[in-house]
């Protein structure tokens, strides 16, 4: 399992290395770097000034490992419209997004876990249907649409919730759930197929022989089963959140990371678009790597060949 | 009796017995989805013959045309006209070509990558199958739109563009199915049989193993497509897609927005193709998985 483990963090340092390499070459393939980093009207003096910090007099190996180096320390530059430094802005954003990402999370669970299970113990019926119906529109909504589409019911037309912005809790209601719609669908079908292999265990044709009633023997015999599946994939779905969240943060103007991304695409801010994919991908890669490594502590059946 | 055995027998008529079987499958397809497929393929391929108006033609004294049956609708603009006065049907039509093309440049592109890569991994194994495994993970560990975000950033905004930067991350997901059946079918008998007579590795890989994965190739295609189609559409929203004047869903959404209130449906519309494209796709995958293929319910 160590060896597995060693193996795993390996490979995730791996991954991290090639974004970064990948975001170099493309800082370095746009144009003249001197110009990408600096604000496009700069002057001479700023891009002289620049290509001194990035070393671009140096051969192209050096500036790469000085990149590296920067990386290393946390250094990911300051941003060209408004020279804040980049690991600042991504500090003070990322609260909002993982905020974002857990209320959504929370939303996934609490309509997935009921609507699975029933749909699992009462097969075919209206409830059943009611599950699938919002499992395949949640799997094929494009989530800026249906985001815009609960902006106009819920906030337009009712006036119940706030449009955009974070505010106080009801501010989370909207983007949460946009969020949180487009992985319920994934989570709806694992529960009810899953709590479908547990209805079929010898255990829980035990627990009904015993007389216990209809509710013990699904709520404490067969839904304790059923969970584990889906707790491994509430963590995979944290990694979804996040591309997601690019989108969604930007359809509710949710002050998160995301939101910043669009914006320096916007602006040409190379610097702060850099920074995001960095901290993304790494968090990214990360989770996976929590992921796998707590399958290996939790389930020693898995043989790890590699 | 006797005379559909000799049919079935008779090499000339063959292929209409497969023909007449392949109908009577087909004709089971889900109705609705396959309807709305059919539809989208038509506006992609014959739109310009269909739409009433040209989509990217600007008439600014028609702007925010509300759709027909509004009060102040006209036929003319059967969904009415966005803030240009662009007419929204037209630019809807074309839109399923944007939508529809890029997909299947991407699944030719990405898919057949991928499917190569998965054949060769699956088959070689070894040291050549860790590799790739290995650098198959890290693509799928990477989160698309950013990485679409900045690569579009970089070497601009155009069609070409969006279908390069999203091949890869398809044909990874190619790859890693491709390469778990082909483990499966390299076991089987014809494989071992084909390998004593000398048949060379790649004659193996096409001729024996490839039409072993097919069915599973086509179900996933379908089911990418939807998925593509909601990536493609996301980036265009995001102003990182397609660029204008094409009228790609994404984007018509996104002119919407400033005008929800006032007029939605340069909203509503784009939206709801998006979603009917989508959802009628991963229907249809879903029944041509069970058809085709019912092992793999988890696909």
């Amino acid at each position: 399992m160590f060896k597995y483990i060693g193996f795993r963090i390996f490979q995730a340092l791996l991954g991290l290395w090639f974004i970064a390499t990948l975001v170099f070459i493309l800082s370095r393939s746009i144009g003249d770097p001197a110009e990408v980093f600096t604000a496009r009207n700069s002057g001479v003096d700023a891009r002289e000034i620049m290509a001194a910090k990035l070393g671009l007099d140096r051969p192209v190996h050096e500036q790469y490992l000085k990149f590296l180096g920067q990386l290393v320390r946390l250094d990911l530059g300051d941003s060209v419209s408004n020279g804040i430094p980049v690991t600042q802005i991504l500090v003070e954003r990322m609260p909002a997004t993982l905020t974002l990402g857990l209320v959504a999370l929370i939303f996934a669970l609490a309509l997935s876990l009921p609507l699975g299970v029933l749909g699992a113990v009462y097969r075919d019926s209206a409830i059943d249907w009611i599950a699938k119906v919002l499992a395949f529109l949640g799997q094929s909504m494009p989530p800026f649409w249906s985001g815009i589409m609960l902006i106009i019911l819920f906030a337009v037309v009712w006036e119940m919730l706030p449009p955009a912005g974070k505010g106080g809790w009801q501010s989370y209601i909207l983007p949460g759930f946009t969020l949180g719609w487009g992985v319920m669908a994934g989570m709806v079908r694992l529960v009810r197929s899953s709590m479908m292999d547990v209805l079929d265990s010898d255990y829980v044709a035990m627990a009904r022989a015993k007389g216990l009633p209809e509710a013990v023997v699904i709520g404490k015999h067969a839904l304790r089963n059923a969970l584990l599946p889906v707790l491994t994939y509430s963590s995979l779905v944290l990694g979804a959140f996040m591309n997601g969240s690019v989108v969604v943060e930007q359809v509710f103007a949710w002050p998160g990371i995301g939101t910043s991304a669009v914006q320096s695409v916007v602006r040409r801010d190379f610097p702060v678009i850099q920074g995001v994919v960095i901290v993304f991908g790494s968090f990214f890669i990360l989770i996976n790597l929590f992921v796998d490594i707590l399958y290996a502590v939790i389930d020693p059946r898995i043989k790890y060949t590699q | 009796m006797a005379n559909t055995t000799m049919q079935v027998a008779s090499p000339g008529t063959a292929w209409l017995v497969r023909v007449r079987s392949s109908f009577s499958v087909a004709r089971r397809a889900p109705k609705i989805p396959a309807a709305v497929l059919l539809i989208l393929l038509i506006f992609a391929g014959f739109g310009q013959w269909i739409a009433p108006h040209s989509p990217v033609a600007v008439d600014m004294a028609n702007s925010f045309a509300p759709p027909v049956w509004h009060e102040e609708g006209s036929a003319n603009n059967l969904l009415g006209t966005d803030k240009l006065g662009r007419d929204i049907l037209s630019r809807l039509i074309r839109g399923a070509r944007v939508s529809l093309s890029l997909s299947l440049f991407v699944i030719a592109l990405g898919g057949g990558v991928g499917v190569a890569l998965g054949l060769i991994s699956g088959y070689a194994g070894g040291k050549v199958d860790a590799v790739m495994q290995r650098g198959i993970e890290v693509i799928l560990a990477m989160p698309t739109i950013l990485v679409a975000l900045v690569f579009v950033f970089a070497v601009g905004r155009s069609f070409e563009s969006v279908i390069l930067i999203l091949s890869p991350f398809l044909a990874a997901r190619f790859a890693r199915i491709v390469r778990g059946e082909t483990l499966s079918v390299r076991e089987r008998d014809f494989v071992a049989i084909a390998k004593v007579i000398g048949t060379p590795a790649w004659m193996i890989l096409l001729r024996h193993i490839l039409p072993n994965v097919f069915n599973t190739i086509i179900v996933l295609a379908t089911l990418e497509v939807g998925h593509l189609i909601l990536l493609e559409s996301s980036l265009s929203f995001l102003g990182v897609g397609v660029p204008p004047p094409q009228p790609a869903w994404g984007l018509m959404v996104a002119d919407g927005r400033e005008f929800l209130t006032s007029a939605y449906w340069i909203t509503l519309f784009p939206g709801l193709c998006i979603l009917a494209a989508v959802l009628s796709l991963n229907l249809f995958g879903d029944w041509l998985r069970d058809t085709l293929d019912p092992r793999r319910r988890q696909l």
